[in-house]
């Protein structure tokens, strides 16, 4: 596996890059310990491990939603742990971010809710008075109709189900002209239907887009099945980090720990598909 | 069915607490009652006493007139004491808007919000009578010292309803607009303001009617002019029954007015957004 990481890098630089980081919060034990690991543009990667063994902060570490204690991460070229705050923003405009809890306005329409997307690259001023120009306005109902959701333009979204709230969050992420999209467990609060909608959007994306997505995952079928390569963590290490073939029993045992005993029923789902 | 009949409903135990509770309360009662009759009433006959506050009570109520007011003037000095609580809320507001989004957790850092929130709890807990009468130190009594003091007290209250209103909005929402690289003022105007913007409305229309109130208040005790001078002028000098009952109504109706305003124009703008 290292051999054809190496081998990608001659052809071109990864997207995103991480070295050596380590996160500590107060307590004695690391919540991520010394990951390293490279994405090349277009992967899609899933991340799984069992609850609390890093996923949402190896995540948010990258577009430095959470500080990382050391390390060096860069993406496209820049180092982002030294970036000052107005090229932050700048850096996280090309970056989306989907959450469990989709994170939208409630009180807001779905159109709005994706325009948001468009603040970063706004002047404070234009950004204030929401001013979106009329090629953004029509980027978004591009989007919005790509993702299915043309009836609900004007709803409110405390008024959509949490499958279409789910889009909105993905059409919000798409409008930025991302080249990552970081997923925190986008399908945890759905039911199996709209996870598999989710899913197959972000596939998409990924896909024909050629946008590079990583996704946090609790469901192994579904990180088996859609996923170029997984990256296993448990207790901020990651313990694994290979293509869904190369993802044994004896791996998903060395993941999630004792929890596995129930996740092999999941893996035999993969000769289901 | 007849375990159920047979089971037994524990009594409430007696607690500690419990027991100093009815102990308290015993005590306060005896208290009460003991006040009651050994109180001191000296010449004042109680019988009598009532009778007469009932009477002068219909004389204010039943027989309003004009006598040293006319009805314009006295519809001048309501507009007058309308102003003096239209400028408190305003000023109030505006700088409350700012000290909320200060002391709102979701959105400026903990030690400022418990500052700011000590700070405006610290003011609230000083009655705005006493504030006026503080300025008035400085600014003489008089409707400059009403207006200070007012708008000092409308600052403390609106601010923190306004932070609490903005804190409705969840922490995760504000973390997904930084994580799209949008600044802090897009925030606030873009997310935050509009998903409180209901209840903003109703605060403040809320202390509006409050200042109304302690604006008919600051006319009759620190002379800040409007019909709260006249009243204190009917009731302390003139002993002019009927014309106090006039003011009040004159009062009565305008707080009405403002209510049936303030209702409509809420109802208005969350149908708009709905």
């Amino acid at each position: 596996m290292k051999l054809e990481l190496g081998v990608n890098r001659e052809f071109c630089e990864p997207l995103l890059e991480l070295k050596h980081v380590t996160k500590y919060y107060h307590g004695a034990a690391p919540a991520l310990e010394d990951i390293n690991f490279s994405v090349a543009e277009g992967e899609f990667i899933s991340v799984i491990g069992p609850s609390g063994a890093g996923k949402s902060t190896l995540l948010r570490c990258i577009n430095r939603m959470i500080e990382a204690t050391s390390g060096e991460i860069s993406f496209d070229g820049v180092l982002i742990s030294k970036l000052k705050k107005r090229d932050l923003r700048k850096l996280r405009t090309r970056i989306g971010m989907i959450f469990q809890h989709y994170n939208l306005v409630d009180k807001l329409s779905v159109i709005e809710n994706v325009l948001h997307g468009r603040l970063g690259y706004k002047s404070t001023l234009a950004g204030v008075m929401g001013r979106y120009s009329p090629e953004e306005k029509q980027q978004a109902m591009r989007i919005i109709d790509l993702l299915g959701l043309h009836d609900q333009v004007y709803k409110r979204c405390d008024q959509l189900s949490g499958g279409q709230k789910q889009r909105v969050g993905i059409a919000r992420a798409l409008i930025q002209d991302p080249k990552l999209i970081l997923c925190d467990e986008p399908i945890a609060s759905l039911d199996p239907n709209s996870a598999k909608i989710i899913m197959d959007h972000l596939r998409d994306v990924s896909a024909q887009m050629g946008i590079t997505v990583i996704v946090n995952l609790h469901q192994v079928s579904a990180a088996l099945k859609y996923s170029d390569r997984i990256i296993g963590v448990n207790q901020g290490k990651i313990v694994f980090d290979g293509s869904p073939s190369a993802l044994t029993a004896e791996k998903i045992a060395e993941i999630y720990g004792s929890e596995s005993n129930d996740l092999m029923v999941e893996l035999g789902e993969r000769y289901a598909i | 069915m007849k375990k159920i009949e047979e089971a037994i409903i524990p009594s409430k135990p007696l607690t500690r607490e419990s027991f100093t509770m009815w102990i308290l309360l015993l005590v306060l009662s005896l208290l009460t009652i003991y006040a009651l009759a050994t109180i001191d009433y000296t010449s004042v006959d109680m019988g009598k006493a009532m009778a007469d506050t009932l009477n002068n009570f219909k004389t204010i109520f039943f027989h309003p007139a004009a006598h040293r007011l006319s009805l314009w003037d006295a519809f001048y000095e309501v507009l007058i004491t309308m102003g003096l609580a239209f400028l408190t809320t305003l000023f109030g507001g505006i700088i409350a808007m700012l000290l909320g989004l200060l002391a709102a957790q979701n959105l400026a850092p903990k030690q400022v919000t418990n500052i700011i929130k000590g700070f405006v709890a610290f003011i609230r807990a000083v009655p705005s009578i006493l504030w006026v009468l503080i300025f008035a130190v400085a600014a003489g009594l008089g409707s400059v010292a009403a207006v200070i003091g007012l708008t000092f007290h409308s600052v403390s209250y609106l601010t923190k309803a306004y932070s609490e209103s903005f804190e409705e909005l969840d922490r995760s929402v504000i973390e997904a607009l930084m994580a799209s690289g949008a600044n802090w003022w897009q925030i606030i105007f873009q997310a935050v303001i509009p998903s409180s913007v209901s209840s903003l409305l109703s605060w403040t229309f809320m202390r509006f009617e409050i200042n109304f109130a302690n604006a008919v208040a600051m006319g009759a005790a620190a002379g800040a002019a409007g019909i709260g001078f006249d009243l204190f002028m009917d009731s302390g000098f003139y002993f002019d029954l009927r014309e106090i009952g006039l003011v009040t109504y004159f009062i009565i109706a305008f707080a009405l007015v403002l209510e049936t305003i303030s209702t409509n124009l809420k109802s208005k703008i969350l149908l708009k957004k709905a």
